[in-house]
């Protein structure tokens, strides 16, 4: 299929000063934990990008020097020689594709904890990091102020040596050209602080340099965020970065234009829980009223339509996309080529942000298993291998996230036959009915996505209604069979604190529920008092929370971490989802764990000092979001009651398990666990992951022989 | 007891359409296949109807008209549990009139108790085979049908059929009968691949074409309907776009 052509202007090149981008495609920079110490994963990750049509594509921050060192999180790095060299496969594949490289270039001051280099970083003023306690910076004097402004210059020339296109004087996500701008960061009393003018010296400055140095050849572009969300303390659109834009807009090429600082930069990389695509249009169109210069940003642009908007409507020049682009690098060939229905969508739940607010392991993502994994296992997000048993037939017992990802790439693989069963009426799985939690609604692409492609499939059929038991399977005729019987919550309370059941916890009496009773089974909450237990730290019981008090009920969420929901401080929705609970009336009970539960009471003591702190709450209902076990029971029958053996008389060569049925996980790894077992189903023993390549130095040496 | 089925592989259209050089039909090229989705229900009612009576030696044969690919619908029906194919080797996507004419030999040559049909063909939407084929026949026939409750002893039938307006009408019919079966009478059952397989490996009988006679009607041109002009755009709220409709159509209506 041909473009629309109301897509059109999408594709038309523009100026970044001395290059040309083909079209308005731009990868934001992002990390995704390969740095410059894994060289090819993060060349093989980036060019998938290009190859997928993105006009131009960014390293993630990229630091200037050791004094910048943000382990143990992972950056890239421009220190010396060494790192050209490696990030130079990143410029070249992208070049081979015809998309413009961008190097970051960072420097983080205070928020740099520099636990590899031991450095100490330096910064306008001596105040401790909102993001990364116990950091301090060194207050930078007139000749800090030069040596670090000469750090950017060398480090842009380096970019330029290993093949960068575009370098970044960095600001936003109040990094160091941002923290002189912002008086929050800035209480200098000298020509660097106080007025505009001399709170923007240091960044302009810096731009001037890094613009002498390599501006020749090379385009300058500034990430600024254009508000901080904190008053006159923070970075202001109109006090601060429309006059800087002015200041700045003749030595700059691109203005990338963001908000944010980082200790809550979940308001730039928006969850879809609490934000729509093109959130900052506001302030990007604000800065592209005053600039002659293109203006790019993100938005998590996921539909051409308010792409095209977006620049029609004068807000943008360029469309930059960061976990769209992860979540689909052919974004751009699939408009292009007409097939908008192929477009995997981004579901904003942030779990790929969450790998690098963890500190290091690679990116993940919810709907594209194969990110981060394009070199390292060889996986190309639209490419497969017909499998070399592809004249088999395979059985996948359940249509959850799991399951759909692996009958479709088995599918894909040209498998002769797949059958997917699910006991439902539809696909989904457990993704039926978590996309109804409040703000959750975008997770459903996760099925819709899966659903169209199916269909597609003449190979695949979705055969709905029909729950099969261990001898339904093996009669059913597949040489192949997959379960995917997914997982359910504890009726028990069975946790992971007290690795036991929670006496009196009883999901079979009309006050004590589980997640899948209330949301799946349309089980009554009774009475106005509601109490969660949840030892689970993730979305479910803070949803529930949210859910249930929005209802009306009096909500206590009770949990043994020193946290509600921590992994979403990962994922950046912690705190707006506090504002939500504190504003709903939600009491949070934290460093607790239920000892007994009744028919209107949990008594419960602190983890810390059981006898001082036993308490009872009042409680009509009781909520247990305290773990979850496999819905192993199929699989046991299989291998236990039937065995293998009697399995491989019936024809059925291998029986696998994939996905929340084989050990409860995030929703990102049961579609992984899927894909991989599809993408490996041919290989010796399917049911061992393949090794992956390790990007690592290896010692060349003779071993001992024992 | 013997049911026949008669049933038809439709073309289903995807996202895009061309229609072939002599603009007679659509381009093979931009068409799948698959089962009519009433012969779906209608084969799951013979099939269901078998089972209620759970008489052994019982026969439920499905017919087609068309070349080899319409085995693959066939083979579908066959994979749900019937017993017996025959295939019609002429004009698959003939018109209704001239689909009766050739199957109307093989059910007279199996005299069966009952002939189910779809109502329609998704792809053609004539929904006249049925009919025509009880005609050519000599049988009683009830269109439309949403359920049956049969007596084999009695040769007699009472049948639910769906009229418009959320009306049914029950009646009874003197079987043998043919019925033209509506989606919804049941949920049609999934075949496993071990049916599948099964199914893969039986004969289908593959009769001759009848005389065909006269077409009932032929295609002269498929084309895409060109754009019209003077469309009359309303604006304002629903009510004043309901007054100014109900203006134009009574002023057209003098």
């Amino acid at each position: 299929m041909a473009r629309d052509p109301k897509y059109d202007i999408l594709f038309e090149p523009i100026q970044l000063g001395p290059k040309t981008m083909k079209n308005r495609f731009y990868q934001i920079p992002h990390c995704n934990g390969f740095g410059s110490e894994k060289p090819l994963s993060q060349a093989y990750f980036r060019a998938m990008k290009a190859e997928g049509g993105y006009g131009a594509c960014c390293t993630e921050y990229c630091s200037i020097s050791p004094e910048s060192d943000d382990t143990h999180r992972v950056s890239a790095r421009l220190w010396d020689d060494e790192d050209v060299k490696n990030l130079s496969v990143m410029c070249e594949m992208l070049h081979d594709h015809g998309a413009l490289a961008a190097a970051e270039l960072w420097y983080g001051g205070p928020h740099a904890p520099c636990m590899e280099s031991r450095s100490v970083p330096r910064g306008p003023s001596q105040i401790p990091s909102d993001f990364e306690y116990l950091t301090y910076a060194k207050e930078m004097d007139k000749d800090d102020i030069r040596e670090v402004q000469q750090l950017y210059v060398d480090a842009a020339r380096r970019a330029r040596d290993a093949g960068f296109d575009i370098v970044y004087v960095y600001g936003s996500h109040s990094y160091l050209p941002q923290q002189f701008l912002t008086p929050y960061y800035n209480k200098r009393t000298d020509e660097y602080g106080g007025s505009f003018e001399n709170r923007a010296r240091f960044w302009r400055e810096t731009i001037e340099q890094v613009r002498d140095a390599v501006g020749d050849d090379t385009a300058i572009a500034v990430r600024m965020s254009c508000d901080m969300f904190m008053g006159d303390a923070g970075t202001q659109l109109e006090r601060d970065c429309l006059p800087f834009v002015e200041l700045c807009d003749e030595i700059v090429d691109v203005w990338d234009i963001n908000v944010s600082g980082i200790s809550e930069w979940g308001e730039d990389a928006t969850p879809s829980r609490f934000y729509p695509s093109g959130r900052l249009l506001p302030w990007q169109e604000a800065v592209k009223k005053v600039s002659k210069k293109p203006v790019l940003g993100v938005g998590r642009f996921t539909s051409p339509d308010l792409m095209v908007d977006a620049i029609n409507s004068g807000k943008l020049d360029i469309i930059a996309t960061c976990r769209p682009s992860i979540s689909d690098p052919f974004l751009p060939k699939k408009i292009d080529e007409g097939r908008l229905d192929d477009i995997r969508e981004c579901i904003g739940c942030n779990i790929c942000i969450s790998r690098w607010e963890i500190g290091g392991p690679p990116v993940i993502c919810t709907q594209n298993a194969t990110a981060g994994e394009e070199y390292r296992r060889g996986w190309h997000p639209e490419k497969f291998d017909t499998a070399e048993n592809a004249d088999n037939d395979v059985l996948v017992v359940g249509a959850g996230p799991a399951g759909m990802e692996c009958a479709m790439i088995l599918g894909k693989r040209g498998m002769r036959r797949v059958h997917l069963v699910e006991a439902e009426e539809d696909m989904g799985g457990i993704m039926r009915w978590i996309p109804q939690l409040p703000g959750l609604g975008e997770w459903a692409r996760v099925v819709n996505y899966r659903k169209i492609q199916t269909d597609k499939l003449r190979n695949v059929e979705f055969i709905p209604g029909t729950t099969l038991d261990a001898n339904g399977v093996k009669e059913y005729g597949a040489e192949i069979v997959v379960i995917a019987t997914g997982a359910y919550w504890a009726t028990d309370g069975l946790n992971g604190c007290t690795h036991d059941t929670i006496p009196g916890a009883d999901a079979s009496q009309p006050w004590c529920l589980t997640p899948e009773q209330i949301m799946r089974d349309g089980k009554d909450v009774p009475g106005s008092n509601v109490l969660i237990v949840d030892n689970d730290g993730y979305f479910m019981g803070v949803s529930l929370a949210e859910k249930l008090a929005s209802e009306g009920k009096k909500v206590t969420l009770m949990t043994h971490l020193g946290h509600i929901a921590p992994y979403m401080h990962f994922t950046l929705e912690a705190p707006n989802q506090h504002r939500k609970l504190h504003k709903l009336g939600v009491d949070i009970v934290t460093y607790h764990i239920p000892s007994r539960i009744e028919q209107g009471a949990v008594t419960a003591t602190h983890v810390y000092d059981e006898e001082a702190h036993e308490q009872t709450w009042d409680a009509d209902a009781v909520v247990l979001v305290t773990q979850r076990r496999s819905n192993e029971a199929l699989y046991r029958e299989l291998k236990d009651r039937i065995g293998f053996d009697a399995l491989r008389e019936e024809g059925i060569t291998g029986c696998y398990r994939i996905g929340d049925c084989e050990a409860p996980r995030l929703i990102a790894d049961c579609v992984f666990s899927g894909h991989r077992l599809a993408r490996e189903i041919d290989s010796e023993n399917p049911e061992v992951p393949k090794p992956f390549i390790r990007e690592r130095r290896v010692i060349e040496r003779e071993l001992a022989v024992a | 007891m013997k049911i026949v089925v008669c049933v038809k592989q439709v073309a289903v259209l995807g996202d895009e359409v061309e229609f072939a050089d002599d603009a007679l039909d659509v381009d093979p090229d931009y068409l799948d296949f698959a089962l009519n989705e009433w012969d779906s229900y209608a084969t799951e009612e013979a099939l269901r109807t078998r089972e209620s009576l759970g008489a052994e030696g019982d026969e439920i044969v499905v017919v087609s008209v068309g070349d080899r690919q319409v085995e693959d619908a066939m083979r579908r029906c066959l994979a749900m549990g019937a017993d017996r194919a025959i295939r019609v080797d002429g004009p698959g996507s003939a018109d209704p009139i001239t689909l009766a004419r050739l199957l109307a030999p093989v059910v007279q040559r199996e005299s069966p108790d009952l002939v189910f049909c779809g109502v329609q063909s998704s792809d053609a939407v004539q929904a006249a085979t049925g009919t025509v084929l009880a005609e050519l026949t000599g049988l009683p026939r009830v269109a439309v049908v949403t359920r049956i409750e049969w007596d084999p002893s009695a040769a007699r039938a009472i049948v639910h059929r769906e009229l418009e307006g959320g009306l049914v009408d029950v009646t009874e019919v003197d079987t043998p009968a043919l019925l033209t079966i509506q989606t919804g009478i049941n949920q049609p059952r999934y075949a496993t691949l071990r049916a599948i397989k099964q199914a893969e490996q039986k004969e289908i009988e593959v009769v001759s074409p009848a005389e065909q006679g006269e077409p009932a009607f032929r295609v002269r041109r498929m084309f895409t309907p060109p754009k019209e002009e003077g469309a009359q755009m309303l604006d304002g709220g629903p009510a004043d776009i309901a007054r100014r409709i109900k203006e134009i159509v009574e002023e057209r209506l003098k």
